[in-house]
């Protein structure tokens, strides 16, 4: 029997070559070689395009990728479902599985690949976690297929020199960039909190990280900062996100007695049980933490009355409620439309898929590496994140960073880091890549801009009083 | 025909004619089942590893995601180019199995003389340790960002040609589909044979009634030793391809407790001790977490047009499904969809107590 | 330093005493059935958001004084009878029928429903309900009102002791020494122990066996809820996942005392809250779960059956 079905495996791949020219007609020619870029998948519909997002639905993100879906909607209805001469057409794709109730390496995988596949596909927006990206980027680039992510921060994904010795190519197999994002990276966010921390008086700090891409990824660029600029660094550790509670650790920090603890992590990494536990043991210390708790649900887990004053939050870009222009008629817009507030990434997700309509109508084909191509020039005047375009590396040229306070259970406006928003204008040559500290993010040309004279320690409670016109103005 | 040879016909021959994509096509649906198929085989692999170790010889262990990323990460220290060893895919297929097994013997050697739940707990925290030292170990294993990038199935370049016909793209996937079920069909083909030999009957016999079977002259606890280090190689075997397929060992919250205790769902819903019923188990519960459930979940978004509360989704709803099918499982049919003939008559002769 | 130490010492205990109200659940209903009912976790998950959809309810986070602690030992009291009732409710409908499969049927099935518990605490929390910040973010971890004063009863000592340490200690004490009465000291304990010994023998005494099981998954599911709201007033976290971190944590501390031993649970908690809370001061926050882990293989490897345990061979 066993011999039978080996003969038969031999014999059914003997039949594999016909078939197999029969299914791929045109592709003959294409070269085989590892960094060549696979054909376009041929067929489709003529005047339809579809856009994808690849996030994780599932699970505790879902707060912040509902947002994010929220505003790539907003953008697509605003334009009629129309670029050009397409009829665009979204597609809400999950990269998470029960299996992980995360997202999963092989769903991420499989949703590149599905969409690599897809011949009316030409945009893929995603992914939410960097670690995801890390998987789908290579499958995407050697399709010409162009990536734009609304969230991802992890410096490794895009600057040379800043992750592992082989990043960013070994995401590249073709050499191209096909990826791009329209959030500034976790180098000038690391860098920018330092520097407020800075500016809030604080001389030491201890760190924590959640052992995550993202969050590991963030407390390096702040560790390393901080020992660069003389804030004294007390300890390093890193936390178990499914732990219960971290009562013994922040016992420990708190005989050290430091001015901050910097969280590199997210609310779904349990920053809102470290803000209660930083409580629960009286550790006096203030909390910094990065974008990924940049959102309401870390209020809700935290608790209001526990971060009160005490939270402090860093995000790439200005907090929904300060955005200007273009952006100001997104918030309005997106609260009529949704009866929400706006979570941080919604306006990422908006600009995401206005960039990807952009280029499409400019393109006006669908050609994948025409599209890849034009996105690398494409630059956005006065859109709801102001005026910015891609450097080479495929990075948003914006490098305004906010930071927020938690106020009355809710982020409260408080100081722009990094440069002034619409202050220097973008240039429409692709800038070269910066080298870590030289310029990027907060060299002499940063400004800081606050609204107290915050470098005395016993200060730092009055400088929290920001003007009233930053109180966000709930629905 | 036996059911086992259509099955293999048609996974055999799925990338040649895709019915279901094709199906799936003219329904307006972008299935592309056959990269999904490759993850079925994967798991296939890994669901008949606990096979060995539950079904056939009853050692409950509920760590098998432990060996298996031990397997993933054994394959990128052995391929990537920050270690110096290089030895390509065929090599980290060999010598994976043989680090997993060796694993798989040092944690087993010591706990298995411990009672069956007693290891349960043991597997259950050799995961829980072996996920915090991969993450931790970060000079060894880069931490949460993986060794990065495993390289591709090595293949003569004219059998790539011939299969891609010139499309790398196709031709890498075909070279994976094909790897991993070969690797699949080969770990099954040598399991079906090893039931009928001496080691598989004395897995048995251990596994219903121990002393009985140390009365009849066998070793337990190098039986057990056996069948433990023998399913730790295969999950070696099963992390290796799942590293190639994503070309990075990925981050160590994957090897965890719920990646353990899905693999045991399939095995017990397919049918423990049941080859065949465990390589359907991981097709019904894999295919329905990666290929079903983004299909309703799309149909939802369809049907409802605005669903965005987390609950307008039927990812927020499936642990119902799959607890229900467990509980309904164990009521109505214990031995599982597609029984082994042995467990079936073992599971329905029930012994009066009082 | 010393203060530290003797904070993290306080710190393990209080921790340790919420493992062990959740793993004497575990231990009792391991010592009479002889099986791990996964499930456990996720009764005491389910009573913490009752507890908590209690306290919303009755706007408890803004009472004070008498009232507080007359509603709290309510809301204690509500919580426990829930508990008791939903884990004898599995019993009944779940695990009954299963009594004399094979021991592999009624772990997976507790598997099952610890799933669907979880699924029905995901949708729980979709309730649009303030204190579950609108029900909007189901997944999201829930914040549990601080209700007890946090002043340091020491007044200025370096060493902070809350009105909630006590509360978890003396509470979980009590409990325990109740249930340690209720073994020792009635005739359902003593018909519960004649069963864990040996079912048939107890039956044919005249115990009624289903009895004596459906009490101990009353104690037991009380128990969990009771363990809840400590855990709930302690930690100020009600999430729906908490079920396995927590249930896995005093399974272990279950085992680690030797199974089905009831002052061996205690034991074992008492022992996994330390040794947590000292690897976190000592080795550091990353390697605790190694730590424990590493510590419960090794001692499983030398003292087979728990630190209490006796050596009983498996039931042949």
């Amino acid at each position: 029997m066993t011999n039978r079905i080996f003969l038969l495996v031999l014999a059914l791949l003997a039949v594999l070559d016909a078939s197999c020219a029969r299914r791929r007609p045109g592709n003959a020619a294409a070269s085989a070689s590892s960094g060549a870029i696979n054909a376009q998948p041929t067929g489709g519909s003529a005047g339809v395009v579809k856009i994808v997002s690849s996030l994780p639905r599932t699970g505790s993100a879902n707060a912040q990728t509902s947002t994010t879906v929220n505003g790539i909607k907003m953008a697509l209805e605003e334009a009629g479902n129309e670029a050009g001469e397409f009829q665009v057409v979204y597609e809400d794709w999950d990269d998470a599985s029960a299996k992980k109730g995360d997202w999963d390496p092989e769903v991420e995988a499989a949703n590149a690949d599905k969409a690599a596949k897809d011949p009316d596909v030409m945009f893929y927006i995603g992914t939410y976690n960097s670690g995801a990206a890390k998987i789908s980027m290579p499958i995407l680039n050697k399709n010409a297929l162009v990536m734009i992510s609304p969230a991802n921060t992890y410096t490794g994904l895009t600057k040379p020199g800043m992750g592992e010795a082989n990043e960013p190519a070994v995401y590249r197999p073709t050499g191209n960039v096909n990826y791009f994002r329209v959030v500034p990276a976790d180098d000038i966010q690391g860098k920018a909190a330092c520097e407020w921390m800075h500016k809030l008086g604080a001389k030491s700090v201890y760190i924590l990280d959640d052992r995550g891409l993202y969050g590991k990824g963030i407390a390096d660029v702040f560790e390393l900062t901080a020992k660069q600029t003389g804030l004294q660094v007390l300890g390093r550790e890193g936390i178990d996100p499914k732990a219960q509670e971290y009562r013994s650790l922040m016992t420990k920090i708190k005989a050290l007695n430091p001015d901050f603890v910097y969280f590199g992590g997210t609310t779904q990494t349990n920053a809102g049980q470290i803000a209660k536990d930083m409580v629960a043991v009286a550790l006096p210390a203030k909390l910094m933490v990065p974008d990924g708790c940049f959102e309401k649900a870390f209020i809700e887990a935290g608790g209001a009355k526990n971060l009160e004053g005490r939270a402090f939050v860093t995000f790439g870009g200005v907090p929904p409620d300060k955005l200007t222009g273009k952006g100001a008629d997104f918030v309005k817009k997106y609260r009529d439309k949704f009866h929400s507030e706006p979570e941080g990434y919604a306006v990422y997700g908006y600009v995401a898929a206005r960039t990807a309509l952009d280029v499409l109508a400019k393109t006006g084909k669908k050609d994948r590496e025409g599209l890849r191509k034009a996105m690398t020039e494409y630059k956005q005047d006065a859109g709801a994140l102001g005026t910015w375009n891609f450097d080479s590396n495929g990075d948003t040229s914006l490098t305004t960073m906010s930071g927020s306070i938690v106020q009355n259970g809710n982020f409260v406006f408080s100081v722009m880091l990094g440069v002034q928003e619409g202050a220097p204008k973008a240039e429409t040559v692709p800038a070269p890549a910066q080298a870590p500290g030289s310029g990027v993010g907060l060299g002499p040309s940063a400004q800081l801009f606050f609204d107290g004279k915050g470098q005395d320690p016993a200060k730092v409670a009055a400088w929290q009083c920001v003007p009233a016109a930053a109180t966000p103005t709930a629905p | 025909m036996t059911t086992e040879s259509l099955l293999l016909i048609f996974a055999v021959l799925y990338p040649i004619f895709p019915v279901f994509d094709l199906a799936g096509e003219a329904a307006g649906l972008q299935l592309h089942l056959d990269q999904r198929l490759v993850t079925i085989f994967v798991y296939g692999i890994l669901v008949v590893a606990l096979n060995v170790q539950v079904g056939y010889a009853g050692l409950l262990q509920l760590g098998i995601a432990a060996f298996f990323g031990i397997g993933a990460m054994a394959t990128g220290v052995m391929t990537v180019d920050k270690y110096p060893f290089h030895f390509g895919f065929w090599g980290a297929l060999v010598c994976a199995p043989l680090v997993a097994a060796v694993a798989g013997a040092v944690i087993g050697a010591p706990t298995l003389r411990l009672r069956g739940d007693y290891l349960a707990i043991v597997t259950i925290g050799f995961g829980e340790v072996l996920r915090t030292v991969l993450i931790n170990l970060e000079n060894i294993t880069d931490g949460p960002r993986g060794l990065n990038p495993v390289p591709e199935v090595w293949t003569p370049s004219w059998l790539r040609d011939w299969l891609g016909a010139g499309d790398a793209g196709e031709a890498n996937l075909l070279v994976m589909y094909y790897t991993a079920l070969l690797v699949l069909v080969a770990a099954v083909v040598v399991l079906k044979v090893i039931e009928n030999t001496r080691i598989g009957r004395a897995f048995v016999a251990l596994r219903e009634d121990e002393l009985a079977a140390a009365c009849m002259g066998l070793d337990p606890g190098r039986i057990k030793l056996m069948a433990f280090a023998g399913g730790a190689a295969l999950s070696g075997l099963a992390g290796c391809l799942y590293a190639t397929n994503l070309t990075t060992t990925a981050d160590p919250t994957n090897y965890d407790f719920n990646n353990a205790v899905m693999v045991l769902c399939c095995l017990i819903i397919g049918g423990l001790g049941s080859l065949r019923g465990a390589l359907l188990g991981a097709a019904l519960l894999i295919g329905f977490d990666n290929v079903l459930s983004p299909l309703l979940d799309r149909g939802i978004q369809v049907a409802v047009g605005d669903a965005s509360h987390p609950l307008a989704r039927f990812s927020s709803w499936r642990w119902f499904l799959f607890g229900f099918a467990l509980i309904f499982m164990m009521r109505l049919r214990p031995e599982g969809l597609f029984p082994a003939r042995r467990v079936a008559a073992e599971l329905h002769e029930e012994p009066e107590e009082a | 330093m010393l203060d530290t130490l003797a904070q993290q010492l306080l710190l393990g205990l209080t921790n340790g005493m919420v493992f062990a109200l959740i793993a004497l659940g575990y231990t009792m209903v391991y010592g009479i059935l002889e099986f791990i009912n996964f499930a456990h976790g996720d009764v005491f998950m389910l009573s913490g958001f009752f507890a908590l959809t209690l306290v919303g309810a009755s706007g408890l986070q803004d009472a004070q004084g008498f009232s507080l602690f007359a509603q709290l030992a309510l809301v204690l009291v509500l919580a426990s009878g829930f508990g008791a009732v939903v884990n004898l409710l599995i019993d009944r409908l779940v695990y009954k029928p299963l009594r004399k499969a094979p021991k592999l049927a009624p772990l997976v099935s507790a598997i099952g429903v610890s799933f669907v518990l979880q699924n029905i605490g995901l949708i729980w929390g979709a309730l649009p309900l303030d204190v579950f910040g609108g029900g909007g973010q189901p997944a999201a971890p829930k914040s549990f009102p601080a209700l007890l004063p946090t002043d340091n009863l020491l007044g200025d000592a370096a060493l902070t002791l809350q009105l909630k340490d006590v509360l978890v200690i003396g509470a979980s004490l009590a409990v325990m020494t109740a249930l340690f009465l209720l073994v020792t000291r009635t005739k359902l304990g003593m018909a519960m122990r004649a069963t864990a010994q040996d079912p048939q023998a107890a039956r044919l005494m005249g115990v009624d066996v289903d009895r004596v099981v459906a009490a101990t998954f009353l104690v037991g599911g009380g128990l969990a809820g009771f363990a809840a709201v400590v855990y709930a007033l302690y930690i100020n976290t009600v999430y729906y996942q908490m079920g396995y971190q927590n249930g896995l944590y005093a399974f272990t501390a279950a085992v680690v005392g030797g199974i089905g031993n009831i002052p061996g649970a205690v034991l074992g908690g008492l022992l996994l809250g330390l040794v947590r809370a000292f690897s976190d001061q000592f080795i550091g926050a990353q390697w605790q779960p190694a730590v424990l882990f590493g510590i419960l293989i090794v001692l499983l490897v030398f003292r087979p059956a728990g630190l209490l345990g006796s050596t009983a061979r498996e039931k042949v």
